[in-house]
């Protein structure tokens, strides 16, 4: 007589690939909105001048399946770091309950905020070394827009959606979503604020779906 | 009675704001953007970038009469709107312009009607990428002390500024002095003075630091691994009136210096120390100096500590200002002011700072008197609970308790309110 374990695993093996043959995906591309330029930092009454270079955020877009889905077993870890006096990435997309680390890799003061009513925290100032990470959890969906309370033109976001699906797409608009369940859903491209785009769709296995948002 | 009789006239406007701050949050912060992209341009594949920003303070006070510090007016409240144009330019990574302007009722409120101002323009140029060395050419702020870099309404806790740099000392700009009893009765030291010149001697008088000192001149600063540094060359001393500030003053033939070196261990702590020396006199002295002397024997010479620290919801600042004044006819009179002050923020909204300011002075010679203190010593609590109900909308309130044994009445009371919308 066989274990029962051992049969229990070989048996999900022999059916994983199945699985995954099952797994649908869509691709497609973003008409993104044209870039804005970098923003002039205030440096009216900084002592030393480093010449108010910031790093440059392209826009992008998120683009998610909405439906209803199972919690993560454990939280999601996703980290936003603070670098060249702005945020990196500029738009993070999270599932709901996930734990945001704020890590500053300037040699500067950060003080990152929101009042964002999805989250509201402000973390005050720390050391590029402190140890634990400042970090954040973020348990209601929405839009969380970050600021910094020392360095005004810092702007990012966090997205906080309530589905393991998303993908962020690259700065041509271009997105590819891999291993969706069969079935039907909305598919939306979040582009900013006052933006979103969707489609329904319907998700069959092993297919690709090609979706594009104008 | 009036201070509560104030604080009723103003809970509701502050209630009504607190109910409408969450539903008003999310739309206005997209109005905000929407006119923060209006006022930004570039050119030049974005090697050139500008952007028109400001705050709109509307400012209260209750206060005592004669009105504490640098605020003119005759009446126990005052109103102050306040519209603050800020203009920051970028070309590449070496030119950076900034400019300041101002429409409100005087540079140190009062009752004055609108007036509008060009307070700063700078252009600074940093030659090399690494900090060490910027220079610039204008009419902006000075470089000494920490408190220069959150004076703005939207960044200082405080409505009013540190006792320094607004409490008057007995020295006028305006006349040399002729005698120790004199300097003593525009000290208030010693009463003699009539009524119309008591009603103008606001007018006359000059503190340690005229509030940010926005005098005309160039300025080189710069990074040396933990060492900042920073120096200037300016038109004005820093207790210099506002209308001294300008160019147009020709103040050139008694240029003012000054230097800073701040020295930061780590993020936590800045240390700085500072020393300025220039002229204080204006030109309407002149006739007033005794022969074979001119203004530019009569010198301030300020030295100064500074400390700043900041960790997690913390902030706390400190400044110490030993200044010297040279009088005619008299010698050297010494003044020590300083304050310590600390920020808390309670929850991402609510914060709330208190401030200890302290300005004694120092002995001259009286004759068969003895010596004689110059001044009247001052203390002064500042207490300051804030709540930012937007990014864009802060309100302010501030209470200010000040003793000063030799005035009377000795103790006095001076309530504030400011409520600023940044854009």
């Amino acid at each position: 007589m066989l274990p029962r374990r051992p049969v229990l695993l070989a048996a999900v093996l022999a059916v994983l690939p199945a699985l995954a043959c099952a797994q649908a995906t869509i691709e497609g591309r973003v008409a993104l909105p044209q870039a804005t330029p970098a923003p002039v930092v205030n440096q009216r009454y900084e002592i030393v001048s480093k010449g108010g270079v910031v790093a440059t955020n392209p826009p992008l877009a998120v683009v998610f399946l909405a439906g209803s889905f199972p919690k993560p077993a454990t939280p999601p870890v996703a980290r936003l770091i603070q670098k060249d006096l702005a945020f990196v990435p500029a738009l993070l997309p999270v599932q709901t309950g996930t734990k945001v680390e704020f890590p500053n890799l300037d040699d500067q003061y950060h003080n990152v905020f929101s009042y964002s009513p999805p989250k509201r925290f402000d973390l005050g100032r720390y050391r590029p070394d402190e140890r634990p990470v400042p970090s954040q959890t973020f348990d209601l969906p929405g839009l969380v827009t970050l600021r910094c309370d020392i360095h005004e033109h810092m702007r990012g976001v966090v997205l906080v959606l309530d589905t393991p699906h998303f993908v962020m797409t690259d700065p041509a608009g271009h997105f590819r979503l891999t291993g969706l369940p069969p079935g039907r859903y909305t598919l939306t491209a979040w582009l900013d604020s006052k933006t979103t785009r969707a489609h329904a769709v319907e998700l069959t296995p092993g297919a690709t779906l090609r979706l594009d948002f104008p | 009675m009036s201070i509560f009789r104030t604080l009723r006239l103003a809970l509701p406007v502050v209630t009504a704001l607190a109910l409408a701050a969450p539903t008003a949050a999310v739309a206005s912060e997209e109005a905000f953007d929407r006119l923060a992209a209006a006022l930004s341009t570039s050119a030049l594949n974005g090697a050139f970038r500008a952007r028109v920003s400001g705050t709109v303070d509307l400012e209260g006070y209750h206060l005592p009469l004669p009105a504490p510090a640098l605020l003119e007016t005759n009446r126990p409240d005052l109103f102050n709107p306040r519209l603050t144009l800020f203009l920051d330019a970028q070309l590449g990574a070496r030119a950076y312009a900034f400019a300041q302007a101002r429409a409100d009722r005087g540079f140190d409120p009062g009752d004055a009607g609108s007036r509008h101002r060009l307070d700063e323009y700078a252009l600074r140029l940093t030659p090399w990428s690494d900090g060490r060395l910027s220079l610039q050419l204008g009419k902006f702020a000075t470089i000494v002390g920490n408190w220069v870099n959150r004076h703005g309404s939207w960044d200082s806790p405080f409505i009013n500024a540190p006792l320094p740099y607004e409490n008057l000392t007995g020295i006028w700009d305006t006349d040399a002095v002729r005698s120790v009893n004199q300097l003593l009765q525009w000290s208030h030291v010693r009463p003699g003075l009539s009524a119309a010149t008591l009603a103008l001697d606001k007018r006359l008088r000059v503190p340690v630091l005229w509030g940010p000192a926005y005098s005309t001149g160039l300025a080189a600063s710069g990074a040396l691994g933990r060492f900042r540094y920073s120096t200037e060359l300016k038109n004005a001393p820093l207790s210099s009136r506002p209308r001294s500030w300008t160019q147009a003053q020709k103040w050139w033939t008694y240029p003012a210096v000054a230097a800073r070196l701040g020295y930061a261990p780590n993020p936590l702590w800045t240390f700085g120390v500072s020393a300025s020396t220039g002229t204080y006199l204006r030109p309407s002295a002149d006739p007033t100096l005794a022969a074979g002397f001119g203004r530019g024997d009569y010198r301030q010479r300020d030295l100064a500590a500074d400390l700043a620290f900041a960790w997690r919801r913390w902030q706390v600042w400190a400044e110490l200002y030993r200044t010297r004044f040279a009088l005619p006819r008299i010698g050297e009179a010494d003044t020590l002011a300083g304050y310590v002050e600390a920020k808390y923020k309670f929850t991402p909204q609510l914060f709330g700072a208190v401030r200890w300011n302290r300005q004694v002075f120092g002995t001259i010679p009286d004759g068969p008197r003895g010596p004689v203190h110059w001044g009247r010593a001052v203390s002064r609590l500042d207490l300051a609970p804030g709540y930012r109900f937007t990014p864009h909308i802060q309100l302010k309130l501030q209470y200010t308790w000040q003793n000063e044994p030799a005035a009377a009445p000795a103790r006095t009371e001076t309530l504030a309110t400011q409520l600023t919308v940044r854009f």
